[in-house]
């Protein structure tokens, strides 16, 4: 077999089509990360609410997330609460709603065990100083926390990115669907998903490279060590 | 003045301080020693509302520490406490630990802030350290710098628990000098430690804290020289 990668993106609009694809991949993908965060920060917050039904309603809603799988929350987000709630967004509102949704569930676990390293000593000094509990925790816990666990933060990002291909099945104009259309179009499989797989890998590789010089800037007292 | 009056403490079914008397005026310095598990710590974090505690009273200048309507943020800045660990914070560097507390509690900006966490650091001999992190100091800097965090807030008293017990000790003396400086300068202190040479020399009193009773008190000649208690004689004979 004879390999033609030349004259499938001789056709510049294909190559712009995967680079779409590629931007909105990434964007979505960012964007469900920071706001999965900020949500991943009141569930874990909400886990040593006083209030015992925060404390259910948060855990339950985790063990859900994490118990069913992101293609079946995709199509609840973008075909079941539409039609009970009926509102009608993009595509890739649904999809940017469904990826905060997962993110968040994993991302409080992740900050949750993050907590419980930092030291009852940390708190006890904290408070000893006249902090609040909330100032105790934004300052002291929460980034302790975040730097102790934020390996498994970007496991968790990257491993997410790699699996937003899904979003295609919703009908959004990511790299995965660029792709499949391009392979529909010119029939070459080997070539299509080959180019693909090298930008997945390019862009991982990026992400894991940035996010670590963002590692080392945020956290200079851990290299300090 | 710290007036502690009857205060009893339970951890479950073990009540580990059985109705402690205690008063201490402005300026005065006590130490208290006796053995582990006699108490000598909880006392402290009771002190400054750290712990609840099951009975009696503790007043700080006329404020009590347990009253339901006593604001325990506001109290702890008037009574600093440094613990055996030192718990600094990892994350900040010395500056920054020691400038959380007065901006984010007393409300200061940054250059006001800045400036005492600098004198206070001075004070205990770390001016030179001011952008570095704790993982680079040695135990004895953190404790010190712990101190200099204490110190920030200008409390009118200091709570000092085993400070030197965690330090290797070649480390150990140069965090009792910072302890005696303060002495010397007239703070009002309360010292939990095993350091007995120490306690005499710097204490007006020493008090023996024996199972949750505190069962002498006195000029540290008198207790160190002549203890009263058999069970004081005891402790000394086997720590010397």
């Amino acid at each position: 077999m004879d390999l033609r990668f030349f004259e499938i993106y001789r056709r510049s609009d294909y190559l712009l089509l995967l680079l779409e694809g590629a931007a909105l991949s990434a964007a979505l993908t960012i964007t469900a990360a920071l706001t999965g965060m900020a949500l991943a920060l009141a569930l874990s917050g909400a886990r040593y609410a006083r209030l015992s039904v925060l404390r259910h309603v948060a855990a339950a809603y985790v063990e859900f997330i994490r118990n069913t799988p992101l293609i079946v929350q995709l199509f609840f987000v973008a075909f079941g609460l539409p039609t009970l709630l009926g509102y009608q967004w993009p595509f890739w509102a649904h999809a940017l709603l469904a990826l905060t949704l997962n993110f968040s569930a994993y991302f409080s676990e992740i900050l949750r065990s993050g907590y419980a390293t930092v030291g009852t000593g940390q708190t006890e000094a904290a408070a000893a100083l006249g902090l609040k509990p909330r100032q105790t925790f934004f300052k002291i816990v929460l980034p302790q926390a975040v730097a102790k666990t934020y390996p498994s933060l970007v496991s968790q990002f990257i491993f997410l990115f790699l699996t937003t291909g899904v979003i295609a099945e919703i009908g959004v104009n990511d790299l995965t669907q660029a792709g499949k259309f391009i392979d529909s179009r010119t029939f070459r499989s080997f070539e299509v998903f080959f180019t693909l797989t090298l930008i997945y890998i390019l862009m991982s590789l990026s992400f894991k490279g940035g996010l670590a010089v963002l590692q080392r800037r945020l956290f200079r007292w851990q290299v300090a060590r | 003045m710290i007036d502690i009056q009857n205060v009893r403490k339970s951890f479950g079914d073990l009540e580990v301080l059985k109705g402690i008397d205690l008063t201490v005026e402005r300026g005065e310095v006590v130490t208290v020693i006796g053995g582990s598990g006699s108490g000598k710590s909880t006392l402290l974090t009771c002190i400054n509302g750290l712990e609840p505690i099951n009975g009696g009273k503790i007043t700080i200048d006329g404020t009590e520490v347990h009253a339901r309507s006593t604001d325990l943020n506001k109290l702890r800045t008037k009574v600093g406490i440094v613990f055996q660990q030192f718990n600094a914070f990892p994350h900040l560097t010395v500056m920054e630990n020691v400038t959380l507390a007065p901006r984010k509690v007393l409300g200061m900006g940054r250059a006001e802030a800045e400036a005492i966490a600098e004198k206070q650091l001075r004070h205990v001999g770390l001016a030179d350290k001011l952008s570095t992190y704790p993982s680079r100091l040695s135990g004895g800097q953190q404790q010190r710098m712990a101190i200099a965090r204490a110190l920030a807030m200008s409390p009118g008293y200091m709570l000092f628990d085993e400070v030197t017990s965690a330090l290797d000790p070649q480390l150990v003396g140069e965090v009792l000098e910072t302890l005696k400086m303060l002495a010397e300068e007239g703070m009002t202190m309360i010292l939990v430690t095993h350091e007995m040479s120490f306690a005499r020399d710097v204490s007006d009193r020493v008090a023996f804290f024996h199972k949750g009773v505190m069962a002498e008190i006195g000029a540290p000649d008198q207790l160190f020289g002549a203890p009263r208690h058999p069970e004081t004689q005891a402790f000394l004979s086997k720590v010397r």
